[in-house]
């Protein structure tokens, strides 16, 4: 037993070793199986999380309001962020309508520079104010009321002197305004912050669960979805995903159609080992373990050759693409060597029943 | 004596053929379709977007500023521009006139209801233009489509509004009520949920906007979605100081810049600007997009072109017999090698034309599956999928043809090199 045993190894070892390039297409070939579908599994599982991502250049997806002519309790920011997942960001503002030295009207807002200056990334500032009584001033108030340099806002009867520091461009509402600092439009105005925009990062349903308790953080708010963006955003994911399942599926069949082939050609090819094999008084299940142990170790060597290939694959079109990380996900292992397995395990046994409808003899004289 | 080799080869190994016809066939039709949805994947991402909303905006050149937060506005020096409503029609006649999708002129006045001074909002809903023989609608039906609305959309000639879902709750009023808009009578045919300022609005048809603002052919806004072209660095070069060759090719791009600067020729006294927060986010989201499936479908060219390879190594490596018995008959080297490139080149051509009609069916249903739209393969594909599939059938067998041109025959024939490549 242990003879036939030792023999057994030793046939396993040949065939894999002795055979120059063969074994290494097979094994070429399911690598590249391996590899194309850990590589697109991997990509398709973090799509919706890149994609969600991509649309956070959007800026807020919630807004909370007070009720007209109101504020917000206090502590609003600190209430919001604690029912708010990690990542989120908060801007509070506050709106009065102010006078210019001219006597013309204009909306004027404080808010937290540095916290706007991340959730709205699409505003073209030409500079961010940084000391006190500096101001952002939208491009139609700059042209229209002539503002710009050192110049004053009158609220009721408060004058309050600013400087310029830069413009604000933004194809909406807010290049009709002048941005301060919510530091010095409290002490002037004696208001409060009327309006939170809100960026939570996630899904659909993560944004649902946080947007509830947002509600109950804060009650008596209007909290409200931006809804033109979830809408966006949820009709681009939905089809991008149907998209990449479709290539998934697609390129994951074509390449284990091709390596089918390669592999079921490399063993009928083989008819006049297995001929000698059963001539020599082998039997039927030592032969099938033969062929079968070479494409397990064909199989289990090229799923972890592609698993790793594959990784690195998504890896490189994830940060080269979305210039983030996408980790390789560990449970693709196994699906990689199940895979590779099954189709090496098929491929190879499949054309063996084949050959055993025919006599050994016939084969070993060329019929 | 060639072509008699080439046909018994084609005959006598059918199975052979088959596999790697198939091998071929698949790859190719693969690379056909992946390539077919990166190329088109952008620009119905890009349909996808603009449900969105308006990415463009036109208003008059000395506009008032807007002075209003939520329910209170201030009236400001009016400056009593406006731009012509009669004009409209003039924005699908510019050059990127097929890439605007939709547009909606806005008229904002205010009524007396109650007692109380209400905005109003004048547009179009779904209202029949033509410019020309090109007929279309324009609308917010078809801007806005995430504006939520119960009930039905007024027609644009009727005197029928739209209450905003917060004045509805306010004044307990449902579809089908009656309304006085300062003392004229309309119709309630639906309740608007917007999540914006239309909610605290009535929303009107232009002409009954009009008729109230006492403003006839005036509208202060056009709101307008066009499909544009990511922004880049060439984008942001101001036109006025651009070569004539460069200015040229900045207009006839779209760009939501250059799509502006249209819409002002055509509007005379008005300004255009893009709407940031939609164009440059959707610039973003869409060469990400499109890189990505760029990137996959070179990797399943990459895949599909191994494959292949390792299918034809395998049909040629069997051949070892051919060669040896070619060889001790007196072939040369050379015209061994051209019988099995010639049967490479068939077997590609072939294989690859059923490949790309296959593709071109795959890469249809994914388009009508997924965008309710068929992709459509470009037919300049052809050559190109053909020489590929070519270049990788000859690249999969070359090496296996050189091995088996180095083999002794007469070993090859005895079966003394039964497995060895030695």
């Amino acid at each position: 037993m242990s003879r036939d045993h030792s023999m057994f190894l030793h046939l396993l070892r040949r065939g894999l070793t002795a055979r120059g390039s063969r074994p290494l297409i097979a094994l070429i070939a399911l690598t590249v199986a391996a590899a194309i579908i850990t590589a697109t599994l991997t990509l398709y599982g973090g799509l919706e999380d890149k994609l969600n991502r991509e649309f956070r250049s959007y800026g807020a997806n919630v807004t909370v309001a007070a009720a007209a002519g109101q504020s917000l309790p206090e502590n609003e920011i600190a209430r919001a962020q604690n029912a708010l997942p990690s990542g989120s960001l908060v801007v509070p503002f506050a709106y009065v309508i102010a006078h210019s030295a001219n006597g013309d009207a204009v909306v004027v807002a404080g808010t937290d520079m540095q916290q706007v200056q991340q959730l709205n990334r699409w505003w073209l500032v030409t500079a961010w104010p940084s000391a006190e009584h500096e101001a952002l001033i939208g491009t139609n108030a700059a042209s229209r009321l002539k503002l710009g340099g050192n110049f004053t806002l009158n609220f009721g009867n408060k004058p309050l002197a600013l400087r310029e520091a830069g413009t604000l461009k933004t194809g909406a509402d807010e290049d009709d305004r002048v941005y301060i600092p919510l530091s010095m439009f409290e002490p002037w105005t004696g208001m409060r912050p009327s309006l939170l925009e809100v960026y939570i990062p996630g899904s659909a349903p993560v944004v649902n669960t946080a947007l509830h308790n947002l509600q109950t953080a804060l009650p008596g708010m209007q909290v409200k979805p931006v809804r033109q963006l979830l809408s966006a955003e949820g009709a681009v994911v939905k089809k991008m995903k149907s998209v990449m399942l479709a290539s998934t599926l697609l390129i994951t069949i074509m390449v284990a159609l091709c390596v089918f082939a390669t592999l079921t050609s490399s063993v009928l090819e083989r008819r006049r080992d297995f001929a000698v094999m059963k001539a020599i008084g082998s039997s039927q299940w030592t032969v099938n373990a033969l062929f079968a142990g070479e494409a397990l170790t064909l199989a289990l060597a090229a799923a972890l050759a592609g698993y790793l290939c594959g990784g690195a694959l998504a890896a490189w079109i994830a940060e080269a693409n979305f210039h983030t990380a996408l980790w390789p996900v560990l449970s693709l292992l196994p699906v990689a060597i199940a895979c590779s397995v099954a189709l090496a395990l098929i491929a190879s046994v499949l054309p063996l029943a084949q050959l055993q409808r025919i006599e050994p003899a016939g084969i070993l004289k060329g019929e | 004596m060639f072509l008699r080799l080439l046909y018994q080869s084609f005959r006598r190994q059918q199975r052979r053929k088959l596999l790697a016809g198939i091998a071929v066939m698949l790859g190719v039709a693969v690379a056909t379709a992946m390539m077919a949805v990166a190329v088109s994947v952008g620009d119905k991402i890009n349909r996808e977007l603009r449900s969105y909303g308006a990415n463009i905006v036109v208003y008059p050149e000395d506009a008032a500023l807007n002075v209003r937060i939520g329910d209170q506005q201030v009236k400001p020096a009016s400056s009593g521009a406006h731009l012509q409503e009669s004009s409209l029609p003039k924005i699908k006649g510019i050059f990127w006139g097929h890439n605007i999708l939709a547009f909606a002129p806005f008229l904002y006045t205010e009524v007396e209801v109650n007692g109380h001074l209400i905005p109003v909002a004048g547009t179009y809903f779904a209202k029949a233009l033509h410019y020309g023989s090109e007929e279309f609608t324009a609308g917010v039906e078809k801007l806005y489509p995430w504006w939520k609305l119960e009930g039905s959309w007024p027609d644009d000639e009727s005197r029928n509004v739209l209450l905003g879902s917060r004045l509805a709750e306010r004044w307990k009023k449902k579809i089908g009520d009656s309304l006085y808009l300062s003392g004229n009578p309309v119709h309630v045919t639906g309740i608007l949920s917007t999540g914006g300022t239309e909610d605290n609005e009535i929303v009107a048809p232009l002409s009954l906007a009009q008729a109230l603002a006492h403003a006839p052919d005036a509208i202060d806004k056009i709101y307008v979605s066009a499909l544009t072209k990511p922004e880049d660095a060439f984008a942001r070069r101001d036109p006025e100081k651009l070569s004539p060759a460069d200015h040229d090719r900045w207009y006839c791009s779209p760009y939501a810049n250059s799509i502006a600067f249209q819409l002002r020729e055509v509007f005379p006294h008005a300004r255009a600007e893009q709407i940031r927060q939609a164009a440059q986010n959707e610039g973003a989201v869409l060469s990400h997009i499109s890189g990505l499936m760029l990137l996959i479908s070179f990797a399943a060219l990459l895949a599909a072109a191994l494959a292949v390879a390792a299918a034809m190594a395998t049909t040629i490596l069997e051949r070892r017999h051919e060669v040896g018995l070619m060889k001790s008959l007196g072939a040369t080297a050379s015209s061994i090698a051209a019988l099995f490139v010639s049967e490479a080149s068939l077997l590609a051509v072939a294989a690859g034309l059923i490949g790309f009609l296959l593709g071109d069916i795959i890469a249809r249903s994914i388009g009508s599956a997924v965008f309710n739209s068929p992709i459509n393969v470009s037919p300049v594909l052809l050559p190109i999928v053909l020489f590929l599939a070519w270049l990788v059938t000859i690249g999969g067998s070359a090496a296996a043809i050189r091995r088996a041109l180095k083999l002794n025959p007469v070993m090859v024939l005895r079966g003394d090199v039964l497995r060895g490549d030695a």
